[in-house]
């Protein structure tokens, strides 16, 4: 029961740090393949293949594919869109989330099952008339439209999570609040949201990389090459008959970094939140 | 630590409404190239053919889409085009905008042409469901008149014409909706340093071609280069089947003249031959799993002495290829091959610089132009033959020359869908989950489904 | 008594937004997509109605079931074993990893299982396609070097491998999303009732099982609900690393769907399986959370 015998080694530890480290070895491999690519030349792409040390830096590829589409413009553009969305979409999650799992509306049940389709249908269920509905609207091929509709589907995934974890909330420490006069707004702003925050800030990074992965809506809704954004930008690599394979992972590098950046600053946040065990 | 978190969200909060302010006011802009010519194209409308430049064309812009990159063949000889063009058109700004990939403008071409948003003038794919489609749609300008006023017609002829014209979808006759450059078409590439260490001649037949491969086999190499998980499976699948077809073969199979007969002796030859050479280990059944970059690697790196596929390769080669020697020749004893007129030049019905975007075809197809297509590896349809000195492109045009009357086009063009459809199909011969007649049933099935309805 | 009412509409006004929202981002195009469904239409030109003749081709179409099979196999690599795994990592991250070494080390270890989510599929589908070749692939290289090359095989390209190879890639992919979850939930866990128990005498596994994930369970119920309604979506991976094939060994509704929408310009019979696919998801969704909320009470 009692932890380390002063003199004996505790090999245990050590073995779970090694497998991990293993795992971690193991999941990243593919990132280094990309590595290796990015700073390739094609010649020496095509002489040893894919999975072979660059024999110099090559940079010239970078260049290109960061001129030939514009990278910045695309780079601006998915910030853009992602950063609205994450925090749009976690306002509205809250909200939602606030009247299902706390004010315990009538037909919960129902609702929580709606909101979650708007998470859970596919895509492809959507494309087609939601070209046609921005297309009405004077919204195709704009911004706005990708904005509106990743807020929706989106937070529709937090509305679920949320209101799960909000319905385990004790109900006597809300009327507590209620009877000493604090009305709706305040209650969310000043219990419920700072214990919902690790949760919060969870969505808040997932809605940002999911949004700034997001392939095909954007396809679709944005044409002009001054609107579109980073997944699109690194697809015009696939060509008709081949792939620039250099290019395409220098590009994916690139498309890379702000995801990786984001998450690197907000993964502090995301565990220095705070123990919400007890609502004392 | 919770004041942290509400700093963090107000700046958050800021960040937002300063984009929202951005995208809101984004959103509102109008379309440039549209706004910019509303002012001259009505008084551009009723004037004469576009053939007297107008002076009236300043600030007016051509949009020009693409999806070939700048370094290759199509991509520099486009450039050139442009600089001809502007040097013919002073005032016009010509906007050439390749940042679209391939993949891109095939899935949502129907619903940009269908919008505001289409270009003036653009590349797309040749076939039935591709440009056919577009024209069945309504989406594509019919340039017939165009074509015959400023001799178009002339420079491409015979099978180039094939790809250009569609009726209900169908090409081979009908109106004019396209205009290609270049030509492309399917051969044997082949090592010939690895030749030469073998001792090994070009075949001539499809006999000697197999000894050629058993030479191969024997020494422990596996003779031909394969991405069976794309495109060049099907290719071979089709060249064998093109080795004992005949003209009306490949007219019932990509212009519905007749129903095909899938059990026929050629395409039977064809599906057999195919698992025959699988089984003597000319291909290899790990290319299921692989691509055409897959294929192509493969033969720039040495390891098989042979691809058999298009030349969309050429120019690439040319360039990457430094450690030996190489060459082409066509599939031994075919009369037809795969391979057609190149991507076509296509004005949407909606562009409104029709008059621009025909001038723009002019100067892909002028000779200035054409040239820069040889001379980079290229099959320029109007290029001055004087000019290209370099013996490996009067290699492949004399190749080219000698394929054109027996072009059969591709073998996913007759249905929608049946490039998936013919993968999959050829992936299960290779590994032999399938006879070479399940084979010809599968993609029978596929083929009558969705070929598209004839009267 | 109508304080309850007056204080159940009060809520109902936070949900308006999201109810706007929801109408006319999924429900309405949701609507279009089901009335195309019974209609010939290649997208521009104006649909034809045809009733349940799609339907009708669906049922008897082999890829159609094919497609419905493989995707309830996935399930098993992207709901269950993440799942399982993801708790599994997670607490010993949080509990052993954080407290033997340090919370910093086990953020990174944390942050490091995340990243094949942040990667754009494409990519990393291509990478993997890379790694799998049969012929000069990091994965047969390595099982020849060590003496178990009867074991290589042509992983992505041989109907029998194909699918369990694309399973085994999915969890790569998805393991960081139950991690990241998983770890925030335990966050919430009662550290004094876990001292308690560890008094008590209980060891690793008695307190996982009986204090932690009880406390946890909103989380759990969430990931499993989401990772198997994802794993019916599926489509970016399976259109880079297989397309579908060989023949129809990984072919899955989404890309069955996103081929007849774009490739064969059918979107009639497209709208058909998305329908279905929407509808059977539906259905899933409903029965989880009505237990899900049945239990909460």
């Amino acid at each position: 029961m009692n932890q380390a015998k002063p003199i004996s080694f505790d090999y245990k530890k050590y073995i779970a740090l090694l497998l991990f480290i293993l795992l971690v070895l193991v999941t990243l491999y593919p990132i280094l393949v990309i590595g290796l690519n990015a700073f390739k030349s094609p010649q020496d792409y095509a002489s040893h293949g894919p999975l072979s040390i660059p024999q110099g830096l090559y940079l010239d590829g970078l260049k290109n594919f960061w001129d030939r589409t514009s990278f910045t413009g695309k780079l601006l553009n998915s910030a853009e869109i992602s950063i609205i969305v994450a925090v749009l979409g976690v306002i509205l999650s809250l909200f939602n989330a606030y009247a299902l799992g706390i004010g315990k509306i009538k037909g919960r049940a129902f609702l929580l099952v709606l909101f979650l389709l708007g998470n859970f249908i596919p895509q492809e269920a959507l494309v087609y008339p939601i070209y046609y509905l921005a297309k009405l609207v004077h919204l195709y091929d704009s911004k706005l439209a990708v904005i509106f509709v990743f807020i929706v589907i989106q937070s529709s995934f937090g509305t679920y999570l949320l209101s799960s974890v909000f319905s385990g909330f004790q109900k006597e420490f809300i009327e507590a609040a209620v009877i000493d006069g604090a009305n709706k707004l305040q209650v969310l702003f000043r219990i419920i949201f700072p214990i919902s925050l690790p949760t919060l800030m969870v969505l808040f990074v997932f809605y940002f990389i999911w949004t700034w992965n997001e392939f095909f809506l954007p396809l679709i809704l944005l044409v002009s090459s001054s609107k579109q954004t980073v997944p699109i930008a690194i697809a015009t690599l696939q060509g008709q008959h081949n792939m620039d394979v250099t290019t395409s992972s220098a590009s994916a590098l690139l498309g890379i970094l702000p995801c990786l950046i984001f998450f690197a600053l907000f993964q502090r946040t995301l565990t220095r939140g705070i123990t919400t065990g007890s609502l004392k | 630590m919770f004041k942290k978190a509400e700093k963090l969200f107000s700046i958050m909060l800021v960040l937002v409404m300063v984009f929202s302010l951005a995208a809101c006011t984004t959103a509102e802009e109008p379309a440039p190239a549209a706004e910019v010519e509303e002012a001259s194209a009505p008084t551009e409308a009723a004037a004469e053919p576009a053939a007297e430049e107008a002076s009236s064309d300043e600030g007016r812009v051509l949009t020009v889409w693409h999806y070939e990159s700048e370094t290759g063949a199509m991509g520099k000889s486009w450039l050139k085009a442009k600089e001809v063009f502007e040097a013919s058109h002073p005032g016009v700004t010509v906007v050439l905008d390749n940042s679209r990939g391939f993949e891109q403008i095939r899935q949502t071409a129907s619903m940009i042409l269908n919008s505001d948003e289409a270009p003036d003038v653009m590349e797309y794919n040749k076939g039935n469901a591709t440009a056919g489609l577009l024209s069945s749609q309504g989406l594509l300008t019919d340039i017939t008149d165009e074509v015959t006023k400023r001799g178009w017609d002339q420079i491409l002829t015979g099978g180039m014409q094939t790809t250009s014209r569609y009726e209900n979808g169908i090409m081979g006759s009908g109106a004019w909706y396209g205009v290609t450059n270049y030509g492309e078409f399917v051969m044997v590439y082949y090592n010939k340093d690895l030749f030469a260490e073998y001792g090994v001649e070009i075949p001539t037949t499809l006999d000697e071609f197999e000894a050629v491969m058993d030479t191969f086999v024997a020494a422990g190499i596996t003779p031909i280069a394969m991405g069976a998980s794309e495109y060049p499976a099907q290719q071979v699948f089709y060249e064998l089947v093109l080795n004992q077809a005949d003209q009306s073969l490949v007219d019932n199979y990509q212009l519905y003249t007749e129903p095909v007969d899938f059990h026929s002796e050629a395409f039977t030859f064809g599906a057999e031959k195919m698992a025959d050479w699988v089984d003597k280990g000319y291909i290899e059944k790990n290319s299921t799993a692989m691509g055409a970059e897959d294929m192509g690697l493969g033969f720039e790196g040495g390891t098989y002495p042979m691809m058999i596929t298009g030349s969309w390769w050429y120019g690439r080669l040319m360039l990457e290829i430094t450690d030996f020697d190489w060459g082409i020749f066509l599939f031994p004893g075919n009369e037809y091959n795969p391979g057609s007129g190149g991507n076509l030049w296509i004005v949407p019905s909606s562009s409104e610089n029709k008059d621009l975007a025909y001038d723009w075809i002019d100067a892909t197809l002028s000779v200035e132009a054409q040239n820069v297509m040889g001379v980079e590896g290229g099959l320029p349809v109007n290029a001055d033959p004087t000019q290209i000195s370099d013996p490996k492109i009067q290699e492949l045009v004399a190749a080219f020359n000698e394929f054109s009357p027996g072009a059969a086009f591709y073998p996913d063009w007759p249905a929608a869908g049946l490039y998936d459809a013919l993968v999959g199909d050829v992936q299960n011969l290779i590994n032999g989950d399938t006879t070479p007649a399940e084979t010809l049933d599968s993609i029978a099935a596929f083929y009558n489904e969705n070929k598209p309805e004839t009267e | 008594m109508r304080k309850k009412n007056s204080l159940q509409r009060g809520y109902f006004l936070y949900l308006l937004p999201g109810l706007i929202g929801f109408t006319l981002v999924i429900l309405l195009p949701f609507c279009i997509t089901l009335l195309a469904s019974f209609t010939k239409w290649n997208g521009v030109n104006p649909p034809h109605w045809i009733g349940l003749a799609n339907y009708d081709k669906a049922i008897h179409d082999l890829k159609f079931w094919a497609a419905f099979r493989n995707n309830l196999i996935m399930i098993l690599a992207m709901t269950i074993a993440p799942t399982i795994l993801g708790l599994f990592i997670s607490t010993v991250l949080f509990d052993y990893i954080s407290r033997k070494f340090s919370p910093s080390l086990a953020l990174f270890f944390k942050a490091a299982l995340y990243i094949p989510q942040v990667l754009p599929v494409a990519i990393a589908g291509v990478v993997w396609k890379w790694i799998l070749n049969p012929n000069w692939g990091s994965l047969n290289t390595t099982l020849n070097a060590i003496g178990l090359g009867n074991l290589a095989s042509n992983w992505l390209g041989d109907a029998t491998t194909a699918l369990p190879t694309v399973m085994v890639i999915m969890v790569w992919f998805q393991i960081g999303y139950p991690l990241i979850i998983f770890m925030a939930a335990l966050q919430r866990v009662d550290q004094e009732i876990l001292e308690a128990a560890e008094i008590d005498g209980a060891n690793w596994l008695q307190k996982f099982l009986h204090v932690t994930i009880p406390q946890i369970r909103p989380e759990i119920y969430v990931v499993i609900v989401t990772t198997t309604i994802y794993s019916l979506k599926i489509f970016g991976q399976i259109y880079v690393l297989t397309r579908g094939g060989p023949g129809t060994a990984t072919i899955v509704p989404s890309y069955y769907t996103y081929q007849a929408l774009f490739e064969q310009a059918n979107v009639g019979y497209g709208s058909t399986i998305a329908t279905v696919m929407t509808l059977i998801i539906f259905v899933l969704t409903y029965f989880f959370i009505r237990l899900q909320v049945k239990q909460e009470g």
